[in-house]
């Protein structure tokens, strides 16, 4: 058994299926993965918005305990094992194309980060399903089985730790002569801050998940392992702020689509260099550990925190204001007569900023103390508006370099109606969670009105909106997914659908000599060729 | 001159800093604490303050880094091997089984933590002998610059070690695998699963040595999920646990094996 060039011999199906390292195929992999884990923890948020629409009982599930098992497995579903990896498969075919490498850094590792995340995923996914989880508030887990899912949490936050630096090596040590990282494209530089924070935070969180395991696998558990405190430790990586670390590349997403649908250079590219690498430090969360508060200074009554908060919020209403003045010219063109309708990722993914901004707008509203939001459902309005409009620029992404990722043509009225979709139903669940929490529903209901926090009145037809909302992003979810099933199916796809001015839609990048951000539209415009 | 991902983790490196000493003192800290790493006085919330200095740290020796190596740009790197293009930064490597072998082996004995020692030990033979072969792999492809022959020699050198060993390992944990499902059956059951895998087994090798020109990837895909199926079944059993044995003649150990009767 060795290592031969498999991809281009007469490997089989299966060999080729297990042994790629092509960096391309491997991101249509986490894509893959990503989606099917996507869908699977969207079930499980519309599971939980029906028992919600009861708060004084069970109907759908069997306990309180079970409701928290589904309830955690949406969150760390959502986020770990769904929205990052597909962003990290979207960078892991994408960047290597962005800065004219011809292979990701490390690809065996590349290859093994994904497999690991795999194995993890269906460790974690097991550990759920057989009555363990991340702990209950009435310790009615199995232990054996929670201890499963911890283990399988710590193979899912290794796989995406590898897959980062594969990503990062590529970005800092794999680009063409002449484009530095100052003039990388916008989505390999949001991808570098974000995997920048990943790797700052995602070991706390693993170590985090270690001292739960040890407590746990211990005759008693004294205080980490105990099952009503595990969530404790691990819930700031499912909210507020570090939810903002893992949707960052939306913004890269969002920046590298809106000049070229518009036909414009971006004049505020250094801006964004900045504001993107701001927008990650205030989403560095594993500082904001409540379970670790000391006694009297609970961490998210402290200054740093709403400081934080408010400052998010300043970033992205900034981030917002910059893709709206670039989109303005793209009108300006339009209405000369010159364009042509905006594409769907342009649309999606600038629809993805904004749910961005209402995120952190909630994020800022919960940190308020007279509000008294923090324990609320304003807390989950907060992680399903930014981990949604993660997932809506995921949607613009890959419909934009679906083409170049795939090499099959996919539909762009059908993305869209599945964005528009998805993009509804983020709004309406986290409209009507924030509202639900003025109105003191905690974020957790329980299986009794008490347990919910006794919320006033009016909070049923909330959480029937909640309710909506969720299935309509599951439909959404489906959409894509079957949009992308359809790209397997599809006619080929040009090189360069959208007349980009990046190095990915070069037909040979080395002979591109850059000397700006836009290499093409630099070389398209030294040719005489305006566009 | 300052680099662009200088800038940028320098930055970071501020910012967390910054945001300890700030978090320091308004979360408790004292006049010194949270400026002097807490050496003398007291920084408040002690974890956001040690978080935040360890982001700090990090973020400043990437920065250092960074502008040591001027960003890894690629007219840095040709200039420091005098030549007039960089080589390429990482070339493409063809398929290789390491990857995925090497997570199963992490898998198992992650998997195995919990549910049975001996599935953790073998998940840990089985991430040391990849070690060793992904090891041997990478030495063999910086012998020169003829693939093929890179490939020769390594096989040369480790066909002898990996037949034997693989094939040792391979029935090892079959039988491993297969005796927790016989363990965990119940008597009569644990002769009829004894049974089917032995025809199956057997069968399946006449069909396919009877056979030759079946496709390979049909042959892999059987022995693939076959072999899977008898490992799952082996975790899922010796997790149950074995079934319960009563030993004839009270408290010693005299297993009847005349009778075969394991109740």
């Amino acid at each position: 058994m060795t290592d031969t060039p498999l991809e281009t011999d007469d490997a089989t199906a299966l060999e080729r299926v297990v042994t790629s390292t092509d960096a391309n195929t491997l991101g249509r992999y986490w894509i893959g993965a990503g989606s099917l884990t996507l869908l699977a923890s969207l079930v499980a948020g519309v599971l939980v918005a029906l028992e919600r629409l009861d708060l004084g009982g069970t109907e759908v599930f069997g306990s309180a305990d079970e409701i928290f098992q589904f309830w955690s497995a949406h969150r760390v579903g959502f986020v770990l094992l769904a929205i990052v990896p597909i962003l990290v498969g979207l960078g892991t075919a994408v960047v290597p194309f962005q800065v004219g490498s011809d292979s990701i850094a490390f690809p065996r590792m590349a290859a093994f980060s994904f497999w690991t995340w795999l194995i993890g995923a269906a460790t974690t996914v097991t550990g759920f399903l057989i009555d363990g989880g991340l702990g209950t508030p009435g310790a009615g887990g199995q232990r054996q089985a929670i201890a499963l899912t911890l283990v399988g949490l710590l193979m899912v936050i290794g796989g995406l730790l590898g897959a980062t630096v594969s990503l990062l090596t590529t970005i800092v040590c794999g680009r063409v002569a002449g484009l530095t990282l100052g003039r990388i494209p916008l989505f390999s530089w949001t991808l570098l801050v974000a995997g920048t924070f990943w790797l700052l935070t995602l070991p706390v969180l693993a170590a985090n998940a270690v001292l739960a395991y040890v407590d746990l696998r211990g005759r008693t558990a004294v205080r980490f392992g105990a099952e009503e405190a595990i969530w404790e430790q691990l819930s700031w990586a499912f909210s507020h702020p570090q939810v903002y670390a893992f949707a960052l590349p939306l913004v890269g997403i969002a920046f590298d689509i809106a000049p070229v649908s518009v036909r414009s250079r971006l004049a505020t590219h250094d801006v964004v260099l900045v504001l993107t690498g701001m927008l990650g430090v205030v989403g560095f969360g594993a500082y904001a550990q409540s379970f670790f508060d000391t006694p009297g200074t609970p961490v998210m009554n402290e200054a740093i925190y709403v400081v934080g908060a408010f400052a998010a919020a300043l970033v992205v209403l900034a981030l917002f204001g910059g893709l709206v003045d670039a989109l303005r010219q793209g009108v300006a063109i339009s209405q000369s007569g010159t364009g042509n309708n905006p594409p769907a990722p342009m649309i999606l993914s600038a629809l993805a900023m904004l749910l961005l901004l209402a995120a952190a707008v909630v994020g800022a509203l919960r940190a308020v103390d007279p509000f008294d939001l923090l324990a609320t459902s304003a807390t989950g309005a907060q992680m399903t508006l930014t981990m949604g409009a993660a997932f809506v620029g995921a949607m613009a992404g890959t419909l934009w370099w679906g083409d170049r990722i795939f090499g099959r043509v996919a539909s762009q009225g059908l993305g869209l109606l599945a964005g528009l979709s998805a993009v509804t139903g983020v709004l309406l669940v986290g409209v009507a969670d924030l509202f639900s929490g003025f109105k003191g529903q905690n974020d957790f209901t329980g299986a009794s009105v008490a347990a919910a926090g006794s919320p006033d009145s009016g909070v049923d037809t909330l959480n029937l909106v909640a309710m909506v909302g969720s299935v309509l992003l599951l439909v959404g979810a489906l959409g894509w997914f079957a949009n992308g099933i359809r790209r397997l199916t599809g006619v080929a796809a040009p090189s360069d659908p959208w007349g980009g001015h990046t190095l990915e839609w070069a037909a040979d990048p080395s002979a591109v000599e850059v000397t700006s951000e836009r290499p093409l539209l630099d070389a398209l415009e030294n040719s005489g060729k305006t566009s | 001159m300052l680099t662009t991902g200088f800038k940028l983790w320098f930055g970071i490196f501020v910012a967390a800093l910054g945001a300890a000493v700030f978090g320091g003192y308004t979360s408790g800290g004292d006049e010194t604490g949270p400026i002097s790493f807490a050496w003398k006085g007291t920084v408040g919330n002690h974890v956001s303050y040690g978080l935040l200095m360890t982001a700090a740290a990090v973020a400043l020796g990437l920065a250092l880094f960074s502008v040591a190596f001027r960003d890894g740009d690629a007219e840095a790197a040709a200039e420091l091997l005098d030549t007039d293009d960089a080589p390429p930064a990482q070339r493409p490597v063809g398929g290789s089984w390491w990857p995925v072998f090497a997570a199963l082996g992490v898998g198992a004995t992650a998997v195995g933590v919990v549910v049975h020692p001996a599935v953790f030990v073998i998940g840990i033979c089985a991430v040391a002998a990849i070690a060793v072969e992904w090891t041997m792999t990478n030495w063999s492809e910086k012998l020169s610059g003829d693939d093929a022959h890179n490939a020769e020699h390594r096989e040369k050198l480790m066909r002898p070690v990996e037949i034997p060993v693989l094939g040792a390992a391979g029935v090892g944990v079959l039988v491993l695998a297969v005796s927790r499902v016989l363990l965990a059956s119940s008597a009569n059951g644990a002769v009829v699963v004894a049974t089917i895998v032995g025809v199956v087994v057997l069968g399946g090798a006449v069909l396919i040595s009877r056979n030759p020109s079946l496709p390979r990837g049909i042959v892999q895909l059987v022995l693939l999920v076959g072999f899977v199926a008898v490992i799952v079944a082996g975790i899922v059993t010796a997790a149950t646990g074995e079934r319960e044995f009563h030993q004839k003649g009270g408290d010693t150990y005299a297993p009847d094996t005349q009778s075969g009767d394991g109740h």
